[in-house]
């Protein structure tokens, strides 16, 4: 069995080093900000200056995970939908209106996807297993697939999180290709799994592309794991579904926009085990119609 | 459980199939040359020389998108060519990309700085996801599709990441790999790390003043045995390790000792259950930058010791692929194997000083070849290492 040993999340809510964030958490309200904690704490001051949001975001929750654990992470398993898209912009305007010759390197390198996981490699000093996944909305689930394949080869102290940024210019994608209207914003969610006894155990995670019917999906997996809807204390799902659970929540609400927010209806999902009398909580990340995830957790009593 | 590869597919500079690619490969010539795009023009690049269009109606594409989806699809098509689709073989697609929709985004993106209108549904390309999910389409296959993006290594994860959930009985057979379209993107990158060679890449050569960049795909069909017996799909090999470590020593910098790299080779070989002498040919990562084969040619050292198999780097040919590097240099692997070929590290004149690791200079055919190490290492440090067998 595979447990959360530690989490963190830095997101709109003041959700960082909270001891539950189940009791604390509030409907975003317009033009909501990220809560950053203080940063230096983690991150180097001159090497802060270079980093961006996802960056840092990512880098402050991954070491507060390790800060949070015994020994070192034995592999690390990183999930961003459009990640480092600040520096990609950066580069991308850089290299369109000024002498190739001149361009600085900085913004490049952070560009890639991998800067995420590299730079927790690198600030950690960790040598183990390092993966960056990127599906779109199912991103985080694609990272926490491959954190339970590596729980199941018998890695110890898996991370896995997701991070994504907001940049100004997706506002312009807005009626066009996105059609959501909630507030784009920024998040980061980082956990340790393992096989230590802790209170809250993950089940077992799928993703689907091309979903012909979510409800005939939904069943499947949930008979895969020898459960059923009406035993589902809390559904947190990203579109409104008609499902027959106890209570449903739109961990949106909480989130705003961003393609990998399930990483923390996943960290709302452990806070709401561990600080109520529940057995079950089922994430529906249907956020996309074309992409599917599932994700069951379950309390674990000792 | 054994892992088979019953496909094999690739497009590069050097060819727009397997056979192409093989040909190439055993006429020693090289595909990079002078770009004839409008951001390659300034340099010597692995191109495909057939536009979007053009490959779309060549290959009879159905569904469009960015170049890196085209090449990924073309690759995988022919990867999948001859395997039927069956409801009872749950099949996945998993495929590394660096920049994915970059090269649509850019020319839109150009538009936006010029302030004049914008196609936006051009975005909809963009996300490294989307060219995954543009592959499966083409084949018409749903379910788990995944994308890797740890820069030049993601092939060669994705195929690692394939054998893992084959293994834990998460699918059946899988399609992996990795695509990368040329971009202005990456091109003004690699400029901005000054590591570009104004002449033809020397791989593993005292004189290597850096890369020239490709463009690309390769894919291979990971079936486990029961997924063969359903589909009745033949084996051409079997992949036997693979591992992934972290470098953990700078951002874009190898360290000197070759920390990362060695670790990889281990943990490949030992996953493989094999001993550093059953192999018989290591197909390098190699990139021709003075830091990567220095640390590299360090890291074999650490693996080998006094007994290195022969060794090249195929980039002189293919140029770096980025992404797809793993998944071209898979395929290359299969056709060293298949073919009892140990193909050339063109452009090779002096060993380097410090390691002095002479590569495979001219083909060799007839030569008997049961194992393959092939290494991919990306930005971040991230190493990985794959061993295919006969």
């Amino acid at each position: 069995m595979v447990f959360v040993q530690a989490l963190s999340s830095i997101s709109h809510q003041n959700s960082f080093q909270k001891d539950s964030i189940w009791t604390e958490l509030t409907t975003l309200e317009a033009n909501s900000e990220c809560e950053s904690p203080d940063y230096k704490q983690y991150i180097p001051a001159n090497a802060l200056r270079r980093l961006s949001p996802v960056l840092r975001m990512a880098l402050a929750a991954a070491q507060d995970c390790q800060s949070k654990v015994d020994g070192e992470f034995d592999a690390i398993s990183v999930g961003t939908a459009l990640g480092c898209l600040k520096d990609t912009e950066k580069f991308l305007t850089t290299f369109l209106t000024t002498n190739a010759d001149t361009l600085s390197p900085t913004a490049f390198i952070q560009s890639t996807h991998n800067t995420i996981g590299g730079q927790i490699s690198l600030a950690l000093g960790n040598h183990a297993y390092n993966m960056t996944h990127t599906q779109n909305s199912v991103s985080f689930e694609v990272a926490l697939i491959d954190a339970l394949l590596c729980a199941k080869d018998g890695k110890s102290n898996v991370l896995v999180g997701a991070a994504d940024e907001a940049i100004d210019f997706l506002e312009g994608l807005r009626g066009e290709i996105i059609q959501s209207d909630r507030q784009f914003t920024s998040g980061a969610s980082f956990f340790v799994l393992g096989p230590q006894e802790k209170s809250v155990k993950v089940i077992d995670c799928d993703i689907e592309y091309g979903t012909q019917s979510i409800h005939q999906s939904i069943d499947q997996f949930l008979a895969k794991n020898n459960a059923s809807i009406n035993q589902i204390d809390l559904v947190l799902f990203a579109e409104n579904i008609d499902l027959n659970a106890k209570k449903s929540l739109n961990y949106q609400d909480y989130t705003g926009l961003y393609y990998s927010s399930s990483a923390f209806a996943f960290h709302i999902g452990h806070d709401f085990l561990k600080s109520t009398n529940s057995s079950k909580v089922f994430i529906v990340n249907n956020q996309s119609d074309k992409r599917l995830g599932l994700t069951l957790i379950e309390k674990h009593e000792a | 459980m054994e892992l088979f590869v019953t496909g094999y597919g690739a497009i590069s500079c050097i060819g727009n199939n397997v056979q192409e690619i093989l040909h190439a490969l055993k006429s020693e010539k090289t595909g990079i040359q002078k770009g004839k795009q409008a951001h390659s023009e300034k340099y010597l690049v692995g191109e495909v020389l057939l536009s979007n269009e053009e490959l779309m109606r060549k290959f009879a594409l159905k569904t469009t998108g960015s170049r890196t989806g085209i090449l990924g699809a073309i690759a995988a098509k022919e990867a999948f060519q001859g395997h039927k689709l069956d409801a009872s073989i749950r099949t996945a697609v998993i495929s590394g990309t660096s920049v994915g929709g970059m090269d649509v985004s850019e020319k839109e993106y150009r538009n936006h700085i010029d302030n004049v209108p914008q196609n936006l549904h051009n975005y909809a390309h963009h996300s490294s996801g989307n060219s995954s999910e543009q592959i499966a389409e083409e084949l018409g296959i749903t379910g788990f599709i995944n994308t890797i993006s740890t820069a030049c290594s993601s092939a060669a994860n994705a195929i690692m990441m394939g054998a893992r959930m084959i293994q834990q009985g998460k699918i059946d057979r899988a399609i992996v790999g990795g695509t990368d379209g040329l971009s202005a993107f990456t091109i003004n990158g690699f400029k901005s790390l000054m590591i570009f060679d104004e002449e033809w890449c020397r791989p593993f050569d005292e004189s290597r003043k850096g890369l020239n960049l490709g463009e690309g795909a390769g894919f291979i069909v990971l079936e486990s045995k029961e997924s063969m017996q359903k589909s009745g799909s033949n084996s051409i090999a079997r992949l036997r390790g693979w591992s992934n470590a972290s470098d953990a020593y700078h951002q874009t910098a190898s360290s000197p000792e070759g920390h990362g790299a060695t670790l990889s080779m281990k943990e490949a070989l030992t996953i493989a259950g094999m001993k550093a002498n059953e192999i018989d040919y290591i197909n390098a990562h190699g990139t021709a930058t003075p830091n990567n084969d220095l640390s590299e040619s360090q890291a074999i050292i650490n693996v080998f010791g006094n007994n290195i198999p022969p060794f090249s780097s195929t980039k002189a040919y293919t140029g770096h692929t980025l992404a797809a590097s793993g998944g071209i240099e898979a395929v290359i692997a299969i056709l060293a194997i298949q073919n009892g070929c140990l193909f050339p590290n063109l452009n090779h004149r002096n060993v380097i000083e410090e390691t002095k690791l002479e590569p495979i200079k001219s083909l060799k055919e007839g030569a008997e070849i049961n194992a393959v190490l092939s290494n991919s290492f990306g930005f971040g440090g991230n190493n990985s290492t794959i061993i295919i067998s006969k």
